[in-house]
């Protein structure tokens, strides 16, 4: 299995070098699978229902996702813990040197990986090449019922037919809330805000934050749980640290 | 068939119907440019140089400039607190619907001029907090009755400000610059 050494791209910096700015740590052994925060996501980000027809043809649109998986051969098999899956905004994201418009791309200032809804062409090979699986396409202007448009999130872009989307950590949180300690002269506190996802999760097992800030509770919780990284050695620096429990 | 209708396009009759044709397609093209350029029309016909004339701040009527995203439109409580001191306010032709917004308690439907798309998240309180006045975008109040944009407010615009204001700060730039500044 290749890591991130033999690859050799001097791009690519070493995970022991990189350090994000918003991250993640995800407790796996409290999380309970209720799918909070999978419907507090789409009510946040105005992320459309597509209805049985099209999640037939697997164009579920979701930012995040729970997934569970088997272990061992049956009859012997167990349920892995319930693993909430979203954007795991790569430090070296594959997504971002595929789009030929350049409509993914990252941010230098929020170490995001951004997603330009107005550049987007729709080619989808971001999503083809996302190991995670977290991209989604609007195959349709799908449909929103009265009174469903009366709770749009005016904050966020209502996407339209042939762009894709993917979890942004809540972008616009992140704005408003540098935009309202900027006005008060501070910097944004620790905990000060959070992603819909962390805020609506009732066993509390997702923690959003700064990763590099090792003051912040993400970094705390990261490091007293050893938090492990997804696919970390496809060389994508992923920012979201996740506990696998017992 | 198709030879017989050239051959009369090429006579002089044939020439003066092409003629108007070009003419009729032109002007309508140009009369639906025109539309485009022309603010929209208004509730009331608001003379923005008379207000400001009479030295009253942009921020008075439009408050969340300074505190928001949105500068906001002003609710005719606004409006009569000044006009029902005005005694022509009762008889003007021209105030007629304000006064019966403020009498039926229904809010007076003002159109937006200035806008941006819906993939766009524009914050006015930044650009104030930034030292920019609201003239430097939205043209000068004094000479204008009902309000109309000077410029077309698309990315060029924004970005061309951007850049000039980073300067040769590369951090500020990258911050200015993002796509996630302004599209999310």
């Amino acid at each position: 299995m290749a890591t991130v050494s033999d690859l050799n791209i001097s791009e690519v910096k070493l995970s022991e070098e990189y350090v994000g700015k918003w991250g993640m740590f995800i407790n796996q052994d409290v999380c309970t699978g209720c799918q909070a925060c999978v419907a507090a996501c789409s009510m946040e980000n105005n992320i459309p229902f597509v209805g049985d027809e099209d999640s037939g043809y697997g164009r579920t649109m979701n930012w995040i996702r729970i997934e569970r998986f088997w272990e061992g051969e049956y009859p012997e098999v167990k349920m892995t813990q319930n693993q909430p899956m979203m954007c795991q905004q790569c430090g070296h994201a594959p997504c971002e040197p595929v789009c030929p418009a350049f409509a993914t791309v990252h941010s230098q200032t929020q170490q995001l990986n951004l997603q330009v809804y107005n550049r987007c062409v729709g080619t989808r090979y971001c999503a083809n090449g996302c190991p995670y699986q977290v991209r989604s396409f609007n195959w349709r202007d799908y449909k929103r019922p009265e009174p469903l448009p009366n709770q749009f999130n005016p904050d966020v872009t209502v996407r339209r037919r042939g762009v894709m989307e993917k979890c942004t950590f809540c972008i616009q949180r992140i704005h408003q809330a540098e935009d309202k300690a900027r006005s008060e002269g501070r910097e944004v506190a620790d905990g000060e805000f959070t992603t819909a996802c962390a805020q609506v999760c009732p066993a509390d097992a997702i923690t959003f934050g700064r990763v590099d800030n090792p003051e912040s509770l993400v970094s705390q919780l990261t490091k007293e749980y050893q938090g492990v990284r997804h696919l970390e050695e496809l060389g994508t620096l992923p920012n979201i640290s996740y506990f696998k429990g017992a | 068939m198709i030879k017989r209708l050239f051959d009369w396009l090429k006579q002089p009759l044939g020439l003066v119907a092409v003629g108007i044709v070009f003419l009729a397609v032109f002007s309508a093209a140009v009369y639906g440019i025109a539309l485009t350029q022309k603010a929209p029309d208004q509730p009331i016909q608001f003379p923005h140089n008379k207000h400001v004339g009479f030295g009253i701040q942009c921020l008075y009527c439009h408050p969340g400039a300074s505190k928001g995203p949105n500068a906001g439109l002003p609710s005719q409580a606004k409006c009569w607190a000044c006009h029902n001191q005005i005694a022509r306010t009762q008889t003007s032709e021209l105030l007629a619907p304000l006064k019966n917004a403020v009498e039926s308690g229904t809010p007076i439907q003002w159109v937006p001029v200035a806008q941006v798309p819906d993939f766009v998240q524009f914050n006015h309180r930044a650009h104030i907090a930034a030292g920019k006045n609201c003239e430097d975008c939205h043209g000068d109040m004094t000479k204008v009755t009902v309000a109309e944009n000077p410029q077309v407010f698309n990315m060029g615009f924004c970005l061309d400000c951007h850049v000039k204001t980073a300067g040769e700060d590369k951090v500020l730039l990258n911050k200015l610059a993002d796509c996630g500044t302004c599209h999310y």
